[in-house]
């Protein structure tokens, strides 16, 4: 049986037809299937390991199973100073862990019909459909005043999934940061599935980080951003450790002057599959995104970013940078980095570079002319090679735990020490 | 008489299967400053990565001995732990990484060989803070990146920094002069100075006279088509600075 199949029986079995917003999903699967390699923006993915999902099927929530609570094992990580939080334990919504706190009006459960539907995303979405499908705690925040939450996304048992769906939306002036964890996961044939979609109206401000830390063995990632007028939006995002991993992300500068600052990292080691695809859409007048995408493919990993930024027609006076830089650090290691503009008017400036090559043999050599071992240097000039994304995270807790997660699955392991090289000295 | 701190024996180096080093000797004591100088493509850096080992040259003949051990046969961070440190004509940038961490990295590196314990980081900010007031470097500099976007002239100042720093038996300083101002030039010379000592050695690679009315050699050699073709005191350099290096080609050797 096809995965397709297996899941959209796995869904109706749960009994859940009555919700409209996972109906909707389901009747888009059905009728576009699952992404397949020979698509264009799925050449990289790993679709085959999709076949291996042991269930689609979240834990059942109130069962020894699926409880809403993390074994004692899997301690939550201290709170972000100054952050609210919210945890998801296998999907669930701990009811000990919704803030109170006012600038948060809205919590929905009902699961929320994809607003892409009706877009050409709608063709690349359709992993985050997934999620739609089988999120046991859809999520819909409202931020109506200044806001910094943590929501941590929990995977207690071996083989099972794992989902998050949350829409955010930011109301017209607010700053909001919002930071994602995923952790836990284990076994060979688990899944993590999150489809996040975010509304930045006018003025508003959004500092988004990811972490993706090995949560599962296979992790898919869906994204949607629309951002409107004067509005900023800062995406951090980092994922290491999955066996197989697919980040699909899409946003939208809808208003005049609106901006994106992305920033991802991809670390994969053996023969995992590390693949980041982001779509920009400059739709507004002097619209402005930076992108920036470092990976690093060790052993036999591949490690692919396909960065498609679009200028329409209404996107004079737009700017856009792309900086996408891969490094092969294995006989066997593969790093594919797709940079694209297609622009569709004139006034517009644009600026984009892509490279993938080895450790620079002069830098490791100044380094050893320093007195620094082979292993050493090769540890440091890796670290640098990540530093760019690790400064932009200014939660340093945030920030400590996305190094080890890198170093950990760095062929060189760097010295604890080094995880200070890109601070400042006092 | 003492080993010599660096005895170069009939070195003769290729680079991609070209002859660049042919026989060259040269033998330079502790507590001496001496400056090798000579045209474009003569084979002056070619000597200077030989001895710190970058990778890419061969030593198709000859011998480096260091403080009396075979210097060829050391990888370059063993070079350097021993205490050979080599100024960079065009020091690399390391976005990323800062200078401060590289430098107490690389002292630990040479604190560890010489069996003693890691620095302790107060200590070592503040000797570092000390040699930059000497190098009239902005202390901010060592929260940057290595060498990033440092001017020409920081960069250069910023190996002396670290030679400082290391504190290193011999030091080749290979075109350190190049790319400085005037008062750079001073500040850079200061640098070296301070560094000198019975116990330590240098040699400066340059073009240029210039460097060495502020560093006083004790000898100064010329090197031409891959081996010393004349040595001389100072006023041999001020002669070069006045005739150029032709009237060499046309002498015969006195190396």
């Amino acid at each position: 049986m096809s995965a397709l199949n297996r899941l959209l029986d796995e869904f109706a079995s749960r009994g859940a037809t009555s919700d409209r917003g996972r109906q909707e999903a389901a009747q888009t699967l059905r009728a576009r299937g699952l992404p397949e390699r020979r698509e264009e923006n799925w050449r990289y993915a790993n679709l085959r390991a999709i076949d291996n999902v042991a269930t689609f099927l979240p834990p059942v929530s109130g069962t020894a199973q699926g409880s809403g609570s993390p074994p004692p094992h899997l301690a939550l990580p201290p709170p972000l100073p100054g952050f609210e939080r919210l945890v998801l334990v296998d999907g669930v919504l701990r009811a000990d862990s919704a803030p109170s706190h006012p600038a948060l009006v809205r919590m929905a459960k009902a699961a929320r019909a994809p607003a892409s539907a009706s877009t050409d995303f709608a063709i690349d979405n359709r992993l985050g459909l997934i999620a739609t499908l089988f999120a046991p705690s859809p999520l819909t925040l409202r931020v109506t005043a200044a806001l910094n939450l943590e929501i941590l996304v929990l995977s207690t048992l071996p083989d099972s999934a794992n989902y998050l769906h949350l829409t955010v939306q930011i109301a017209p002036g607010v700053s909001c940061q919002l930071v994602e964890r995923h952790l836990g996961g284990s076994g060979a044939h688990g899944l993590g599935c999150s489809h996040v979609e975010l509304d930045l109206a006018a003025d508003a401000s959004l500092i988004h980080h990811r972490l993706f830390a090995g949560s599962q063995p296979l992790q898919f990632d869906t994204l949607e951003a629309r951002v409107a007028q004067q509005a900023r939006y800062q995406l951090h995002y980092i994922a290491v450790g999955s066996d197989t991993s697919r980040s699909t992300a899409c946003v939208r500068l809808e208003g005049r002057g609106a901006a994106l600052d992305w920033r991802a990292l991809g670390v994969a080691h053996a023969k995992q599959v590390n693949d980041t695809m982001l779509t920009v859409r400059h739709e507004g007048r002097d619209t402005r995104s930076v992108q920036t995408f470092r990976g690093i493919a060790g052993d036999q990993a591949r490690v692919a970013c396909n960065a498609i930024t679009r200028v329409s027609d209404s996107g004079a006076g737009s700017n856009v940078t792309q900086s996408l830089r891969g490094l092969i650090d294995g006989k066997g290691a593969e790093v594919d980095l797709r940079p694209q503009l297609i622009i569709d008017t004139d006034d517009v400036q644009a600026r984009h570079g892509a490279t993938t090559g080895q450790l620079d043999e002069n830098l490791m050599f100044y380094l050893q002319a320093r007195g620094l071992d082979v292993p050493e240097a090769r540890a440091l000039l890796k670290w640098a090679f990540l530093g760019e994304v690790f400064t932009s995270i200014a939660p340093s807790a945030l920030r400590r735990a996305a190094e080890l997660a890198a170093a950990a699955r760095l062929a060189d392991a760097p010295a604890a020490e080094l995880l200070h090289a890109t601070e400042s000295v006092p | 008489m003492s080993v010599p701190l660096l005895q170069i024996e009939g070195l003769r180096v290729s680079v991609a299967g070209t002859p660049v080093l042919h026989g060259l000797s040269l033998t330079v004591q502790a507590g001496e400053v001496h400056a090798i100088m000579g045209p474009n493509g003569s084979g002056k850096s070619t000597l200077a990565h030989v001895l710190a080992g970058r990778p890419g040259y061969t030593v198709t003949a000859g011998t480096a001995r260091f403080d009396g051990v075979d210097l060829l046969g050391m990888a370059p961070e063993e070079r350097a732990r021993a205490g050979l440190f080599l100024g960079f004509q065009y020091p690399v940038e390391i976005a990323g990484v800062n200078n401060a961490y590289l430098l107490k990295a690389a002292l630990n590196a040479r604190r560890r060989h010489r069996g003693e314990t890691d620095i302790d980081a107060f200590d070592f900010l503040a000797a570092v803070k000390a040699q930059m007031r000497t190098m009239q470097m902005d202390e901010t500099l060592l929260s940057r990146g290595v060498n990033e976007g440092f001017s020409g002239g920081e960069k250069k100042r910023n190996e002396i920094l670290q030679m400082l720093v290391l504190e290193p038996r011999l030091a080749l300083l290979d075109e350190t002069d190049s790319g400085l101002d005037i008062d750079a030039l001073k500040v850079v010379g200061r640098g070296i100075n301070s560094l000198r000592s019975k116990d330590r050695a240098v040699i400066l690679v340059t073009h240029y006279q210039r460097l060495l009315d502020h560093v006083v050699p004790d000898q100064v050699h010329v090197l031409a088509r891959g081996r010393i073709v004349r040595s001389g005191d100072r006023a041999l350099a001020v002669e070069l600075e006045r005739r150029g290096y032709d009237w060499l080609a046309e002498s015969p050797s006195a190396a």
